[in-house]
């Protein structure tokens, strides 16, 4: 250390390029737009396609929203339909199948939350502690496969896991001699296949941002941890889990953004008028009524209103959080 | 748009030289003076643009042999301009052309009977029944022979705004059971529906596939819908199409057959036989792959299919299941002696083809339409090129060797060349039975010789009001009722319990609202 300070400039060179450094700024903020943009277009040619493409998919497609107050044709286009007002939302509130499909999503959701949000952060820091490396990818590598598989083959997995003459689930439950269940078709235990091959799919794939944050924690804490006598549960708990927290709340807030958003491609596929009484959600209803049937105008006002509580939602969350823990989206 | 326009110019005054060298080609090729005066359409060759979307192809072939020669007999040449030929789902690919409003000249393809009599009287297809009657005599022909079907094809306005798919032959789907495990095990073939339920029981305890293990599957089907069809025993009705959970006709008037004492008596037994296993325990969830793996497996005993390709199995499984034997056999005798088998070929698909709009040419157009219904015309569209696909004997076409035996089905190589296609034909159920297997000719014709079929329902086309009043209640109706009847036949529910309430409910629900607008159709479309 003594040596760099002979090697190294002196302290005053460094006020005085430090000064330089601070007039430099403020020159530069004075010089307003044009200027700025010169000097760092590169970054702004870095987010264009994100413009672009949040423009032409999200923004764009919005004018079309409008079709949920129409009766909406779509030979004379959006421009061209009557409107009509609320009549959409009267029709859809009068329906108790778009009531029970509000009520499934908000179930599901909070039982995708309720088991799905932890899991991907246990994985985390169980594999964290993991300490022979080979084992740890393989490890990994086999979680994250599911990730990586259609929809399609999935919900061909589950129906033969659950399937009452070939499936493993019933093969095991036979062999404790018990009578084989025919499960899709049972509505109790949709939610519950439903949610647990979501786990299965995506936890492993999700664990990698927390493995991530994990890795940014500073191992000065680890260490000053060690030198304190800490083990390892206590370094987990006191340490790593407080240093992702962040992480945690973010991903917390944008799941609660998505909380209506169900995976439902799995649920069509997976679903049967047998089970429509806990499988049917605010999606596949709207599949089913809206574009299956050609009601166009009846969708868009479905979505419309799923988007409008998934917006209420997600600023709740966000609210809250920066009450809480003072950590927030924006 | 100008510059839209200005390129489809100059493409077509570029494609017209290029036409006429391969026009010169192909009329070398064929066989000289085929009538070809009768046909001509125009002297100068002229260009229509052709949406069609259809499940093997999501669009128009220009080098289809049968197209190449009706370009030459008629001068009219199909350009293909296709909306959505990414998907495979013909509805969403018509929604999406009406949706971008420049319709090509031709609009046809799968399905498109729906979509044309709903926008046809919003301006976008020309009615056609003028057109028909001053240009197209072999239409015309087809229409004054068979009223019934002007009257099916009619939209709201009781105008026509496609030239449809007639389909020829009257049988589709049968009753079949595994003859080897009735001589196997002594029975006769069921005639009723109580010995069908002995037979069934039988094929459930007594090991006709001989392996020593109770692993038989009485009924099984590839469609869960086709057990319901199982109600016509107990003289219930499963649909009045060949659309599933349709309605149908009883004594001129439109009922839902899931709103019927018969169905009632039949989803009650059909739960019976369920509970008692003689149905696939996984009839909800096997699927598409059924039949081929119940049958291969040597495991599945009954189900009701298509002719043609279920008694395919026959030949295929020989190696497989030594001595397998899947045959046709009658409808058995509901509870009041009465032979049904509900499904048919339909006469009319919803099907073909119409005239958008935008097209310019309507006479052109509707005469070329008219030569698909000629004697050639309707040759070409069902056996291809005379010479290259068939031969006239005795004056009936013939497929030839090459065509017969090869390793892909007839159909399917008639749909490479452009024939069997859905554009507006009438179909030559000769085509068909060349090819039909010896098992299925002899099913067809017990079929033929007993009076099993009944009339179809083919479907009424609503005006905007009745329309609304259908969306609104229809989706939700049929939710309703197939979630009961699943319920009913897996037993977590008990159809003589709920029936009161069901019958409410759909009550509530606004049945009564959808049958009084679906009959006010009814009469405006079939009784004037």
């Amino acid at each position: 250390m003594s040596q760099q300070e002979h090697i190294g400039p002196s302290t005053e060179e460094l006020v005085v390029e430090a000064r330089e450094a601070l007039r430099d700024r403020v020159r530069r903020r004075a010089t307003g737009l044009g200027d700025h943009f010169k000097r760092e277009w590169q970054i702004y040619v870095l987010l264009l396609p994100t413009i672009l493409w949040f423009g032409l998919f999200l923004y764009k497609p919005m004018y079309g929203l409008q079709i949920a107050f129409k009766d909406y044709s779509i030979f004379r286009g959006i421009d061209g339909s009557p409107w009509i007002g609320f009549e959409h939302f009267q029709t859809l509130f009068g329906n108790d199948q778009f009531l029970r499909a509000i009520k499934n999503t908000v179930i599901i959701s909070f039982f995708t939350l309720l088991f799905g949000f932890p899991a991907p952060i246990i994985l985390a820091l169980m594999f964290n502690e993991i300490l022979n490396q080979t084992y740890k990818r393989t490890a990994q590598t086999i979680v994250y496969l599911p990730h990586f598989i259609s929809t399609v083959i999935i919900a061909g997995i589950v129906m033969t896991a659950f399937s009452p003459s070939a499936g493993i689930v019933n093969a095991v439950l036979e062999w404790f001699g018990m009578d084989p269940v025919y499960f899709l078709t049972k509505p109790e235990w949709f939610r519950p296949i439903f949610v647990g091959s979501g786990i299965w799919q995506e936890a492993g794939f999700q664990s990698i941002v927390y493995l991530a944050a994990i890795a940014g924690v500073n191992p000065s804490l680890y260490e000053s941890a060690v030198v304190d006598g800490a083990s390892r549960w206590q370094m987990m708990w006191k340490v790593t889990l407080p240093s992702i927290l962040p992480t945690i709340i973010i991903m917390l807030i944008i799941r609660i953004g998505n909380l209506l958003e169900v995976g439902f491609e799995l649920i069509i596929l997976l679903y049967q008028p047998a089970t429509y009484e806990t499988a049917d959600v605010i999606n596949t209803f709207i599949y089913r009524q809206g574009l299956q049937q050609g009601q166009y105008d009846l969708a868009a006002a479905a979505g419309l209103f799923n988007a409008v509580v998934a917006f209420v939602l997600v600023m709740t969350a966000n609210t809250i959080s920066k009450r809480v823990s003072r950590t927030s989206l924006w | 748009m100008t510059r839209k326009t200005d390129m489809r110019f100059g493409r077509k005054t570029m494609r017209k030289t290029t036409l006429s060298a391969a026009l010169l080609a192909t009329t070398m090729l064929a066989q000289p003076g085929f009538a070809e005066e009768h046909h001509r359409i125009v002297e100068e060759p002229l260009e229509l643009s052709v949406h069609f979307h259809w499940p093997r192809n999501q669009g128009y072939e220009e080098d289809y042999p049968v197209e190449q020669a009706a370009r030459e007999m008629t001068g009219i040449h199909l350009v293909d301009e296709t909306a959505g030929r990414n998907t495979p789902d013909h509805n969403e690919a018509m929604n999406l052309l009406l949706a971008q409003g420049d319709l090509p000249d031709i609009v046809g393809g799968n399905r498109i009977k729906d979509k044309v009599n709903q926008y046809g009287p919003e301006g976008a297809f020309l009615p056609l029944g003028d057109l028909i009657a001053e240009h197209a005599p072999h239409i015309q022909a087809v229409l004054d022979e068979r009223p019934e079907l002007r009257d099916a094809m009619a939209s709201w306005d009781g105008n026509i705004y496609y030239v449809p798919y007639l389909p020829d032959g009257k049988f589709g789907r049968a009753w079949f059971i595994r003859q080897d495990w009735l001589d196997a095990l002594g029975l006769e073939r069921p005639d009723n529906v109580e010995e069908l339920y002995q037979v069934l029981v039988a094929f459930r305890d007594q090991d006709p596939n001989g392996n020593g293990v109770k692993d038989e599957i009485p009924i099984f089907e590839r469609q869960w819908e086709e057990l319901i069809r199982f109600v016509t025993l107990w003289d219930g009705r499963s649909s009045g199409s060949d659309t599933y959970h349709d309605f149908f006709v009883e004594d001129g008037e439109i009922r839902h057959p899931y709103a019927t004492e018969g169905y009632r008596e039949g989803i009650r037994n059909l739960a019976k036989w369920y509970a008692e296993g003689l149905i696939d325990p996984e009839i909800f969830t096997r699927g598409s792959s059924a039949r081929e793996y119940l049958l291969s497996e040597n495991l599945g005993g009954v189900t009701h299919d298509w002719f043609a390709s279920t008694s395919g199995y026959n030949d295929a499984l020989q190696e497989k299941v030594p001595g397998f034997e899947f045959a046709p056999m009658l409808p058995p005798e509901s509870v009041s002696g009465q032979r049904i088998e509900e499904h048919r070929r339909t006469p009319l698909k919803p099907d073909g083809w119409a005239i958008s709009y935008a097209n310019e040419h309507p006479v052109e157009t509707i005469k070329y339409f008219d030569f698909w219904f000629t004697e050639a015309g309707r040759r070409l569209s069902n056996f291809g090129v005379e010479g290259q696909h068939y031969e006239m004997v005795d004056g009936e076409p013939v497929y030839t060797d090459a065509v017969l035996n090869n390793d892909q089905p007839v159909n399917s190589q008639m749909w490479e060349i452009g024939a069997q296609i859905p554009r507006g034909f009438y179909m030559d159920y000769a085509y068909e039975w060349q090819w039909t297997s010896e098992a299925a000719r002899e099913g067809i014709e017990l079929y033929e010789a007993n009076d099993l079929l009944i009339d179809q329902f083919l479907g009424v086309t609503l005006n905007e009001e009745e329309q609304a009043v259908y969306d609104r209640y229809w989706p939700s109706i049929l939710t309703y009722m197939l979630e009961r009847q699943q319920a009913w036949i897996l037993g977590t529910g008990d159809v003589e319990e709920d029936w009161d309430s069901y019958m409410a409910q759909l009550d509530k629900r606004g049945l009564n609202e959808v049958l009084e607008v679906m009959n006010t159709a009814y009469e405006r479309q079939y009784d004037s």
